[in-house]
């Protein structure tokens, strides 16, 4: 199983999905474009708060996904 | 006198910048006379422990003595303590109310922030306000559940280091992805990034945090997650605050 980490209002939505199944796979990779067309950052989570990597791509094999919304000045 | 009250008041501002809201108070002065390899220096030791040392003059020494009519050493600590606690006094009492201030700029920015992303009403909630039904919105309801996983989410990704920092600290150190430089991320959602030089000292503060008004755990974790992976571009749509 692998989930992508939302940031939103709510604190975070997770959307888990199940690597072995094609049908949630193709979900999720439509979710990971659809946000990052928005101009949300994808990074891959490290283990125990380990360095994180910044996902250009859909990667299955990443674990865990959190998207962060477009930044702006304050 | 200008001088030493200006040496003192540089002690002062280091002890306050290393220690923020703990600051201790001031106990002592020390005066050490010229050795081998160091000239006279002064220094103030406070109630936490901490020590901050400058470098002293003979003549700024020697004038200050003259002017307030001091012949050993013990009397001019006794001097500049009391002149130093006053002004000591002062720094802190404006050091703890800027502080707060920045909390609450802080608290309010985030939430105008929220409102301003906040969806209009429904003609239902509209309709449920003028009959003085919920009074409180769901944005209010939910702010604690939300703020509460922010922060698990941020805890969850910090390294123990920077967990253990901000345990203590309520706020943690972050190193720049492509500089190098190191950044200080207080507890907060905008106006809370400092960036600090190779001594901890604050060179100049940041202010940048992700769209759509997020509670303070999840605008820090992007906040470190951007410095650490894409730095440049962070601080390209990053506002510079303030020079120390």
């Amino acid at each position: 199983m692998s989930v992508h980490i939302v940031m939103d209002r709510s604190g975070d939505t997770r959307h888990e999905f199940d690597t072995g199944n094609p049908k949630a796979l193709r979900q999720a990779e439509e979710r990971f474009r659809e946000l990052t067309g928005k101009g949300f950052r994808a990074v891959a989570l490290g283990k125990d708060g380990g360095p994180g990597k910044l996902v250009e791509k859909f990667d299955p094999h990443v674990e865990q996904t959190l998207f962060i919304p477009q930044l702006q000045g304050g | 006198m200008e001088r030493m009250a200006e040496i003192l008041r540089a002690l002062f501002r280091r002890a306050l910048r290393e220690h923020g809201r703990d600051a201790g108070a001031l106990t002592d002065i020390i005066i050490l006379r010229a050795g081998d390899r160091f000239g006279p220096r002064l220094g103030a030791v406070f109630s936490n422990g901490y020590r901050a040392w400058a470098a002293l003059h003979p003549t700024e020494l020697r004038t200050y003595c003259e002017q307030h009519l001091i012949t050993d050493v013990e009397t001019l600590r006794g001097q500049l303590l009391r002149e130093g606690q006053q002004s000591y006094a002062r720094m802190l009492e404006a050091h703890v109310a800027e502080i707060a201030f920045r909390e609450q700029w802080a608290l309010v920015t985030g939430r105008m922030q929220r409102v301003r992303n906040e969806p209009p009403p429904s003609r239902l909630d509209r309709f449920a306000r003028l009959m003085g039904f919920g009074r409180r919105s769901t944005l209010d309801i939910d702010d604690s559940k939300a703020a509460k996983r922010g922060i698990k989410l941020l805890e969850e990704n910090l390294s123990p280091t920077q967990r253990q920092q901000y345990a203590k600290h309520r706020h943690f150190d972050v190193i720049g992805g492509k500089t190098g430089k190191r950044y200080r991320i207080h507890h907060g959602s905008s106006m809370n990034i400092d960036q600090l030089d190779k001594n901890g000292r604050r060179v100049c503060g940041w202010c940048f945090f992700p769209r759509g008004g997020l509670v303070a755990g999840d605008a820090m974790l992007a906040q470190k997650f951007a410095l650490e992976l894409f730095e440049i571009e962070a601080l390209q749509v990053a506002n510079r605050l303030y020079r120390y």
